[in-house]
């Protein structure tokens, strides 16, 4: 690894926030976060002895075989979160300003994705990656632990932006993977109206989704004052201007694309924050996970 | 009058202003390329926005002020002093006191016609003075519009064969002042013949009779070295194959004319050249000048066999005009009867060249040129 995806100063400001669905019921369990099965895990934890009312499925039996007695297998209780980062790498993630070319839109959301599962590791919970990349979404399975923060860091750090996102058909496999109660953090421009409808789907069938917005300063003020060849970097599409004639009608037309984006993402019950390139990281990790989100 | 130009077609090389303003327009339409994601919320401005707009201006406006030197540069531009004040030339002999009489221009430059056209107040120049030539060069040294009144005297020296043909109309008055004293060139004497004999009694019996012919009342005294005779109207002819002794060549340097048999060695002179040459092209008589005076030499011995001429009826007039210097040419003239005349001239005025500080203000301008050209191209990489 050859640089810390993390900078040290924004782990050290992660204290504090917290992962948590807003869609969990308050009656299940007694734990951080509430529970949909019943204890039977992957990983081993330890034996007891059975009680009446156990399934029988999970006596173990060769211990039977052994002692004649029926001891029951107990798992460590899975966590019930898991968190899914999906992560747009089509070529507009490429975007950086013209003040700071070496930073990209898909740099910041290696570090916002970096920041967030450093808080789900920090509280026990799965994470796993989706990366939906032209090719098709690829992912990294959701698990927990240091490593897999090791191997998320290293699937971050080699990804890259091109082309354009995968169609509806490729995008179904995250169907499967995204289960019913995950919680599922979208990091992308949000240019592409099918991303947009891909969350309300997802959340219109029960999956907690969140809405992280990337736009690049260039974006947000049209700094562009003289002639300029405007390409779009997914359909190579060119439009030709003066910068100062196309900046009133577009400045209009983007607010108005982003008033109506969080309107849909409020309509479907998205959570939503919005990270401007030249703006501090934290802030949209303190809005969507600091104290105010919990109210 | 100020600037002219001496080649004004030179001047549409100006054309050559079309290529900065093309350039700076082109690059214009090479628009800066930026990726741009958020495409679609941009639309072409509604009305095309196609003015004419060039880009760097201060760039712009230095190329095409080194352009339009270079053009101005290619037409030689000259700088002339503005002397609008008429100038009145007046001829050396006019007095001061008709000047006073007369009605000239409040403002004039009175000046004298001698060479460097003193002015009125110093003192009169000697005359005569090459009148037409000088009125030629004050015509071409004035500014065109500049009127020019010559005050003459009745009747001058140093004119020409013909009417001065200047480019102006000249305010020509003569004036009833006496003229300078008038002495004309005499009619020269034919000299008397002074015979240093030789060996040679053919030669010298040849140039007595010479000098019967030129004067009849010849006769041809010896050289006497203590009393030497006038250069004026005396002629030495010596045929002594002896070298002339210095005595003699100082009475040459003094103005004499020395005349030396073929027989006499060339004595040191600074050239030779041929003064007479026969029918055949042959040289007959070779002059080369020494001090004020002259020496000749004849080519050949002075016998008929050898030089053929000698019998020739008019061979001592021919030889006395190969040795005296051709008489001047009458140059009075009477002033009434010398007005100038106006003619069309394609003569160009003088004036200062104004090439070197021009062309050392486009090395300027071109060095600055480069440095702000460097400096927006540095400031476009950045």
């Amino acid at each position: 690894m050859d640089r810390a995806l993390l900078p040290p100063q924004l782990r050290s400001q992660l204290k504090g926030l917290r992962l948590r669905p807003r869609l969990a019921p308050g009656n299940r369990g007694v734990g951080l976060h509430p529970s949909r099965n019943r204890g039977a895990g992957l990983e081993f934890s330890q034996y007891r002895a059975y009680e009446p009312g156990d399934d029988l499925r999970q006596v173990d039996w060769k211990l039977y075989a052994r002692s004649d007695r029926f001891f029951v297998r107990e798992a460590e209780r899975e966590s019930p979160l898991t968190l899914w980062l999906l992560i747009d790498a089509s070529a507009s993630m490429r975007q950086a300003d013209p003040a700071r070319p070496d930073w990209q839109r898909l740099d910041a959301a290696r570090v916002l994705a970096a920041a967030i599962a450093e808080l789900a590791l920090a509280q026990g919970d799965r994470f796993g990656l989706i990366e939906l990349r032209e090719t098709g979404p690829q992912h990294l399975p959701a698990s927990t632990g240091v490593r897999q923060r090791d191997r998320l860091w290293l699937r971050l750090q080699a990804l890259r932006a091109e082309g354009e996102l995968p169609g509806d058909a490729q995008l179904e496999p995250i169907w499967g993977r995204v289960q019913r109660g995950d919680l599922a953090v979208i990091l992308s421009d949000g240019f592409d109206p099918r991303l947009i409808a891909l969350a309300e789907r997802l959340a219109a069938a029960g999956r907690e989704l969140i809405f992280l917005q990337l736009l690049t300063a260039a974006e947000r003020d049209f700094p562009f004052h003289s002639g300029h060849r405007f390409r779009d970097p997914e359909t190579g599409a060119e439009i030709r201007g003066d910068g100062r004639a196309l900046r009133a009608g577009y400045l209009e037309r983007f607010g108005q694309m982003l008033a109506a984006l969080d309107a849909r993402l409020d309509a479907a019950g998205i959570a939503r924050a919005r990270h401007v390139l030249d703006e501090p990281l934290l802030q949209p990790l303190r809005q969507l996970f600091g104290h105010a989100a919990w109210a | 009058m100020g600037l002219s130009l001496l080649l004004p077609a030179a001047l549409a090389a100006l054309a050559a202003l079309a290529l900065p303003l093309a350039i700076h327009l082109a690059r214009r339409t090479t628009l800066r390329e930026v990726d741009f994601a958020a495409l679609r919320w941009l639309r072409p401005a509604s009305h095309p926005q196609r003015r004419l707009r060039f880009e760097r201006w201060p760039l712009l406006l230095l190329r095409l002020a080194l352009l339009a030197l270079l053009a101005l540069w290619l037409a030689q531009p000259v700088w002339r002093a503005t002397r609008e004040r008429p100038v009145v030339a007046v001829m050396p002999g006019v007095h001061a006191a008709t000047i006073a009489r007369l009605e000239l221009p409040g403002n004039a430059d009175l000046r004298w016609l001698a060479d460097g056209f003193p002015a009125l107040e110093s003192p009169m120049p000697a005359s005569p003075q090459p009148i037409t030539s000088l009125l030629r060069q004050l015509d071409a040294e004035l500014a065109p519009a500049t009127a020019l009144t010559v005050l003459a005297t009745a009747a001058f020296d140093g004119a020409d064969a013909q009417r001065p043909q200047l480019s102006r109309e000249v305010d020509w008055r003569v004036m009833d002042d006496p003229p300078p004293a008038h002495s004309p060139p005499a009619a020269a004497a034919a000299p008397v013949l002074v015979l240093q004999a030789g060996t040679d009694p053919g030669a010298s019996a040849v140039l007595r009779a010479v000098a019967r012919a030129w004067r009849a009342d010849a006769d041809t005294p010896r050289f006497d070295a203590s009393h030497p005779p006038d250069p004026a109207d005396h002629l030495l002819a010596w045929l002594d194959p002896a070298a002339p002794p210095t005595v003699v060549l100082d009475w040459v340097r003094a103005g004499g004319v020395l005349l030396l048999d073929a027989s006499v060695a060339k004595p040191a002179a600074d050239a030779w050249r041929p003064a007479w040459s026969d029918a055949e092209g042959r040289s007959l008589l070779e002059l080369a000048a020494l001090g004020r005076g002259r020496m000749a030499r004849f080519s050949r011995p002075l016998h008929a066999e050898r030089m053929p001429e000698l019998f020739e009826a008019d061979f001592p007039r021919a030889l006395l005009a190969a040795l005296q210097p051709a008489a001047p040419a009458p140059t009075r003239a009477v002033a009434s009867q010398y007005r100038p005349r106006q003619v069309a001239t394609t003569h160009i005025p003088p004036g200062r060249e104004l090439r070197p500080w021009l062309g050392l203000l486009i090395a300027l301008l071109f060095a600055l040129e480069r440095l702000v050209a460097a400096r927006g191209w540095q400031r476009s990489a950045a």
